[in-house]
């Protein structure tokens, strides 16, 4: 890695904020996801954010980008070997269906009903099912 | 675009002075809109970190110093961090990253930045 040309001498202040700061590294990414159930989901292995585009020059005064969606896939060979899946590999988690960032990330659905939890389904519903006792609760 | 894309890509000034690499990014938490859950997250702006390409704990961004030698180091390693404003960002791509003539430098500390 090249050595900064130029280091910025004084640090100006933070803009004071009115609401909460999140920095992606520190509170989002790897975070494990709950359900509201208080079933785990996944975790997240990216963020996909709307209102920018890569490369492509910013207008001054645009408003800044948002989360849109959580994202979660298939990382740990890429984590090794370097880069990213395909964008189509990566199951999308709205930011909308977020209800709180904590330790964890808490979500204001249910698993069933998204694309996430769909191996575990897939295993239940193929699977457990076939096996004797497998479609009720232990007594 | 896709975060990770950006996290590591290397931050040029206005006069294509190489100032570092982005470390992070941050986000703030506005109000949220009716029906929905959690307050949209709006970019704020990076963290740009002069000696590495990543963070690790963010020992430089908070008050955190136990275990005491572990956070020397790390505050020694990512010395120097900054912010930079989503409006002082020029062009946000994977491989670099161009801020606006008479961009601001600010302290990248978390403590008194909201509650995180």
């Amino acid at each position: 890695m090249n050595r900064p040309q130029h280091t910025p001498a004084r640090l100006e202040p933070a803009p004071p904020t009115s609401g909460r700061v999140l920095d992606a590294q520190l509170h989002l990414l790897d975070r494990q996801v709950i359900d509201v159930d208080g079933l785990p989901v996944t975790t997240v292995d990216d963020l996909e954010l709307e209102g920018v585009e890569a490369d492509i020059p910013i207008a001054a005064g645009a408003a800044a980008p948002v989360i849109s969606a959580l994202l979660s896939g298939p990382v740990l060979g890429t984590r090794i070997f370097g880069g990213r899946p395909p964008s189509s590999r990566l199951i999308r988690l709205t930011w909308k269906d977020v209800s709180a960032v904590d330790v964890t990330i808490r979500l204001g659905v249910r698993s069933e009903s998204l694309a996430e939890s769909w191996v575990e389904r897939w295993i239940r519903d193929k699977i457990i099912t076939r096996i004797p006792g497998g479609k009720h609760d232990p007594h | 675009m896709i975060l990770t894309d950006v996290l590591g890509s290397r931050v040029y000034g206005p006069d294509a002075t190489y100032l570092g690499r982005v470390a992070d990014a941050r986000f703030v938490l506005d109000q949220p809109p009716p029906g929905q859950l959690l307050a949209g997250a709006r970019l704020q702006g990076l963290i740009v970190s002069p000696h590495s390409a990543g963070s690790f704990m963010g020992y430089e961004r908070n008050n955190v110093n136990r275990p005491w030698p572990w956070a020397q180091l790390l505050k020694w390693w990512h010395r120097g961090s900054f912010l930079v404003l989503w409006a002082d960002i020029k062009v946000m791509g994977p491989e670099t990253v161009t801020l606006r003539e008479g961009f601001s430098a600010h302290d990248p500390g978390l403590e008194g930045a909201g509650t995180a």
